[in-house]
């Protein structure tokens, strides 16, 4: 008889050759197991994409378990070590996001560990029965627990007297330079904005129009967003960059997006931008101060002033948190997001021409803005851009719901960083971090 | 509408015992979209098949789900009964309510509700099947074989005599490999030129082997069962077909003579000295010379030409080019073999400055009848028959600081062979073994090794050479016995150490060529350690011999028949068919970031050029080779803007399932 106590529901994603061959044996051994676990089967693990795991959550799976081939036993050789990979950073994601870690389960079950199949299965069921439901629904918050909410202290903004005013005079001579020398047809650069300490970017054409460009502390925004696109005139383009702006180019190369002789690169040394009357938090401690792509590098740059980043004390924050009020934190952030998706259109390495967001068969987010469908988006945003955002600030800046997008991107980055030793932006003829794997990647977490 | 059909098993009393069959029929019966659902004692035997094939004519069903065993057990069974009804075989698919239900729960409440779930997950999933055709790759009956060594000439002949074309591909003037440079052979001590010389000759005369030999495979496009290859010819300068490997020509040669030559004789590994137009050695094949123009006079300063005046047959043509070749094959076996580490590499033990310190490679050539020395052992310094020879295991094997890691698997037992052999030639020498640990695992190997200890009188030392160094024109050996705990010294006539086993220089180019991985060294990578050992990942290529891994003479042979017999079966039919699983691209939304082709495993991923009506690009995207897809599924799961899709295992199905969970 059933019980009354709770039954979990558990989807369990199990590799054809392994696992389920494993589960087959388990079977014909005839070990008994708790009957909470549905099977869904695929060829192999690299075939079991993380946003699985994330579609069963959002469709009320109390528990989830990914199992597959033992590494260096995949039938298809490699399945497994990219498919570790990926989930390395997804679940670490979660668990940022505040899904309970105990909730979800990695194995390694070969075909002859029918034992080890039924064990785990037991014990899944037993870690999920007694973690008991979920407390909330995807996206939706966990009740009776308050959002936390986390502040900044601002760090003064001080660039050097002169320096901004050098630079962009130098820029201008180059931006004429290359138009009237016929090098490029477009210089896309900054301008002033139609508030007073605002740039926005800026179009010319024409030498006579360069003395529009200008140069200075608000010039925050990537121009490399535009790199990839086809210009209005023709001819080449060249784009002032600043050395994060860079890194994201250093991206788009190493996605074949772009090839390096299709653009010129004004490279602006930095002293950091400003955001909100401060120093741009990100620029307090950011040690890539000078171009490393640039055809010409304009200036000399500022050191930074702050030996840490300061939002690695947000993130540190933030993981301190229990897990639901993790995730109480985050759907306050996402509730107000309104799908306007300006975060995707700044983003210099969003550069599908069809997002999954819009993809309506299958559906892999939901589309309307409410929990289940902001979370699904903001969960895919940072996933795309695992191993590949290079923090340059602009979705975060473009967000007319000030959600800090930004935390959850340098949340993977870290992760990145420490699983791969990967830095996105860095090496234009490295394979990015999750289209390649090592056999000794760190694997703690897989049982 | 979809119109499913769910068949439930009661596998005798095997699944019944514990689910109630009835009772899943009944709510399977509920489910939207299925159209008819019964239970059955038996679904796999003849009345249930026919029991399928009847409800899926009289209700015209669109899919199929059989709630039995393991679809591992009883897939292939049901799908052929579900075509026999006229339904596409892809349409039917199986709930496994045996293996992971009714055999592992006891609870027969719990067990009957899980059936119920597995159903409907298969249910929702089987609405989304589609009908998918197999396959046909056609298969050209010809195939490249890269590498002369024994390895390459065993798969050649293997296959030639299977009844299939085969093209020999060898970079130098001669077949043979290292096969053709050793004396006598481990364990059995037969001569190795004895025993290769035939083969060599046959693949010369058989009339399914084309040889290229002094020609190397520059391009290969395609895939499994259709590879263009381009092959270089090297321009020899000798007419392969007018020649009648008299020899005049290298006898005259002026750069040969004998005193006065400096072009060393790669064959004799340095030992000896060839002129500028020669033969490798005297039972090359083809019998043929060629010009080295690097040493040769004419090509040098535009005097000379003797060997052009004494030919008789006027095959000497300095004119000739380089010629390039394109082939269609159906398979490649790469038999590219392995080098020595030489001596003056390794840099430890002196090797490289002191003449007298050699390579194994080296004392075969001192040892061999057709030999620098005629057989005769003698040191390269100064002739002298060495009295004492001190041989030096795993030099710069096992080891990594110096060498390379790996243990080079041969040596133990070709050290041995060296010194028997050496003990046979000089038998008042006395000969030292210095090894790590003996490894002669093999049929009669490690008696082999015990002979060269208890009846040649080979004196094993286990400990390492601390030191090595000349005086008084010998060599003085430092070391340590570490088993009688004494250090020893030994002054040595000849030093030949058992130098690493190396991936030949530029394997890793001709791997990329391939798409065959390979390891840090070059080796290349079979498809699977155990059950696919001479198959590699790029399909329809094969792999045989030392370019995988260190080997002896009859691994090779082993390996190289197996990928023989894996080409045979390939071309033993006209057309490969190939499961449908496999992926596509929706050429509309890829934007040509090819992350998919750097996860494939398969290399199956090519790049296509989308044009406009007028010829111009539009874009690069993303193609799947459906000849060379295995249907893992790791480029759909990398493609961010989802535009890849695995048939039979596509996003559309699986969310299916997922949503049907948690119903
Ligand atoms: C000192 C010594 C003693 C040995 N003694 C014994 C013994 O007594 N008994 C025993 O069983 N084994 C012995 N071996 C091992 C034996 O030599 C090997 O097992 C065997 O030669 C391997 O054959 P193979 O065809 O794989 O490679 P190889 O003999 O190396 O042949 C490879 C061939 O491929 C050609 N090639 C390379 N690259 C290309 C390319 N890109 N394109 C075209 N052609 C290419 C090469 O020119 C060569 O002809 C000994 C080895 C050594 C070093
Ligand atoms: S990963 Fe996707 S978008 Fe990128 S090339 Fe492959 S199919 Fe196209
Ligand atoms: S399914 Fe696997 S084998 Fe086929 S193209 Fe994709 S990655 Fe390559």
């Amino acid at each position: 008889m059933m019980s009354d106590t709770f039954e979990p529901k558990i989807v369990a994603f199990v590799c054809n050759w392994c696992t389920y061959t494993g589960a087959d044996l388990a079977g014909t051994s005839r070990m008994q197991y708790p009957a909470n676990v549905r099977i869904i089967k695929l060829p192999c693990t690299g075939r079991i994409s993380p946003l699985f795991i994330m579609k069963a959550l959002e469709q009320g799976a109390d528990g989830v378990l990914v199992s597959g081939c033992h590494p260096g036993d995949c039938h298809y050789t490699a399945g497994n070590y990219h498919a570790r990979r990926k989930y390395t950073i997804f679940r670490e994601m979660l668990h940022f996001l505040g899904v309970e870690p105990e909730r979800l389960f990695f194995s390694w079950v070969s075909a002859a560990e029918g034992r080890k199949w039924a064990d785990l299965v037991a014990e899944v069921t037993d870690t999920v029965r007694r973690l008991g439901p979920r407390r909330s629904a995807w996206g939706e918050p966990v009740e009776g627990i308050a959002a936390p909410r986390l502040s900044a202290n601002p760090v003064p903004f001080e660039a050097p007297a002169g320096t901004f005013a050098a630079q962009a005079e130098a820029m201008r001579e180059k931006a004429k330079a290359l138009l009237a020398g016929g090098e490029v047809g477009t210089v896309i650069g900054y301008e002033q904005g139609t508030l007073p300490g605002t740039a926005r970017p800026a179009f010319v054409s024409t030498p006579e129009e360069v003395d529009r460009l200008v140069w200075n502390e608000h010039c925050h925004q990537n121009l490399a967003v535009y790199a990839a696109r086809k210009p209005a005139k023709p001819g080449k383009v060249a784009l002032v960059v600043k050395p994060c702006d860079e890194r994201s180019l250093v991206g788009l190369l190493q996605e074949n997006r772009l090839a390096r002789e299709d653009v010129v690169l004004i490279g602006m040394a930095c002293h950091g931008v400003q955001s909100e009357g401060a120093l741009a938090p990100r620029c307090a401690a950011c040690q890539t101060r000078t171009p490393a792509l640039a055809d010409p590098v304009i200036g000399e740059a500022t050191p930074p002033t702050a030996t840490a980043d300061p939002r690695l004390e947000q993130i540190a924050r933030i993981e301190q948190m229990a897990p639901a009020e993790r995730w109480n934190f985050w759907q306050g952030h996402f509730s107000r997001c309104l799908k306007c998706y300006a975060c995707r259109a700044a983003c210099s390495l969003c550069t599908c021409e069809r997002c999954l967001a819009e993809k309506a068969q299958p559906r892999w987010i939901p589309a309307p803005p409410d929990g289940a469908g902001n979370l699904s988006w903001h969960a895919v945003r940072a996933w795309h851009l695992a191993g590949r955002c290079v923090d340059c600030g602009a979705c975060s800046a473009a967000c007319p719901a000030d959600i800090p997008l930004y935390l959850l991107n340098l949340k993977l980055a870290q992760v990145v960083k420490d699983a791969f030793d990967y830095e996105a932006g860095r090496d234009p003829a490295a394979a990015p971090p999750l289209t390649t794997y090592r056999e000794d990647d760190a694997q703690e977490f897989i049982r | 509408m979809a119109r499913v059909g769910v068949f439930i098993c009661h596998c005798g009393e095997n699944i019944a015992r514990t689910v109630d069959c009835a009772r899943v029929a009944e709510y399977a019966a509920t489910l939207p979209g299925v159209a008819h659902a019964v239970d059955y004692r038996y679904m796999c035997s003849d009345p249930g098949q026919r029991l399928i094939e009847t409800a899926i004519r009289e209700h015209g069903l669109t899919g199929v789900v059989v709630a039995s065993c393991s679809p591992h057990m009883h897939e292939v069974t049901f799908r052929r009964t579900v075509a026999r009804a006229g339904l596409n075989p892809f349409l039917c698919e199986m709930a496994n309510i045996r293996e992971q239900c009714s055999w592992v729960h006891e609870d027969r409440e719990a067990a009957t509700a899980k059936a119920c779930e597995l159903v409907r997950l298969m249910v929702e999933k089987v609405k989304w099947n589609t009908a998918l055709e197999p396959i046909h790759v056609p298969v050209t009956r010809k195939a490249l074989v890269i590498g002369g060594g024994i390895a390459g000439i065993q798969a050649a002949l293997d296959i030639a005599n299977g009844g299939r074309e085969v093209i020999l591909v060898e970079k130098g003037p001669s077949i043979g490999g290292h096969m053709a440079q050793l004396s006598e052979t481990f364990p059995t001590l037969d001569c190795s030129q004895c025993i290769m010389t035939p083969r060599m000759v046959e693949v010369k005369n058989h009339p399914n082997i084309t040889l290229y030999t002094y020609a190397e495979v520059e391009k290969v496009d395609g895939y499994i069962g259709n590879f263009a290859v381009t092959i270089r010819k090297k321009a020899r300068c000798v007419d392969e077909a007018l020649c009648t490997g008299c020899g005049e020509c290298q006898s005259k040669c002026p750069q040969g003579k004998l005193k006065t030559s400096v072009i060393p004789n790669e064959f004799d590994l340095g030992l000896s000295r060839r002129p500028a137009i020669y033969v490798p050695f005297p039972q090359a094949v083809p019998n043929v010379p060629v010009i080295d123009k690097e040493h040769c006079r004419y090509f040098q300063d535009g005097k000379c030409g003797v060997c052009q005046k004494v030919c008789p047959a006027k095959a000497v043509d300095f004119t000739q080019t380089d010629q390039v070749v394109t082939e269609q094959v159906g398979a490649i076996v790469v038999a590219t073999g392995y080098d020595v580490m030489s001596s003056g590499e390794y840099g430890e033990y002196g090797g490289g400055r002191y003449p007298d310190v050699i390579d194994g490679l080296q004392f075969e050539r001192l040892l061999s009848a057709s030999g620098p020395t005629g057989g005769e052992v003698k040191r390269p310094s100064d002739g002298k028959v060495p009295e004492t020879v001190v041989f030096i295991a795993c030099a710069g094997s096992r080891d990594r600081s110096h060498g390379v890691p790996y243990c080079s698997k041969i040596c133990c037992m070709y050290t041995a062979k060296h010194a028997m052999l050496y003990k046979h030639k000089v038998h008042h020498g006395q000969a030292y073994v210095f090894y790590m640990d003996i490894r002669a695992g093999g049929k009669n190997y490690d008696e082999f090794v015990r002979r060269a200890i208890e009846e040649e009188g080979a004196v094993y030392l286990r400990g390492r050479v601390s030191r090595l160094y000349q005086k008084d024109g010998q060599l003085i050996v430092k070391g340590a016995d570490t088993l009688s705990g004494q250090p020893v010294e030994i002054a040595a006539d000849l030093v030949v150490l058992a130098t690493a086993i190396q991936a030949r220089p530029g394997s890793d180019a001709l791997a990329q060529m391939l798409k065959v991985p390979y390891d840090g060294y070059g080796f290349l990578s079979e498809a699977h350690p155990k059950l696919r050992p001479v198959e590699t990942n790029s399909a329809g290529v094969y792999l045989a011999g030392a370019c995988q891994a260190p080997k002896d003479i009859p691994e090779t042979v082993a390996q190289a028949s197996a990928a023989a017999s894996k080409v045979l079966g390939l071309f033993s039919m006209e057309q490969m068919e190939r499961e449908p699983t496999v992926s596509v691209v929706n050429e509309r939304t890829c934007i040509g970031c090819f992350d998919c082709e750097r996860v494939c495993p398969f290399g199956a991923i090519e790049h296509r050029e989308i044009r406009d009506r007028r010829g111009n690009l539009l874009k690069v995207v993303s193609h799947v080779n459906e000849g060379v897809c295995a249907g893992c599924g790791a480029c759909a799961t990398t493609c961010r803007s989802g535009s890849i899709e695995l048939r039979g295992y596509t996003d559309e199905q699986v969310f299916a399932q997922i949503a049907a969970v948690g119903v």
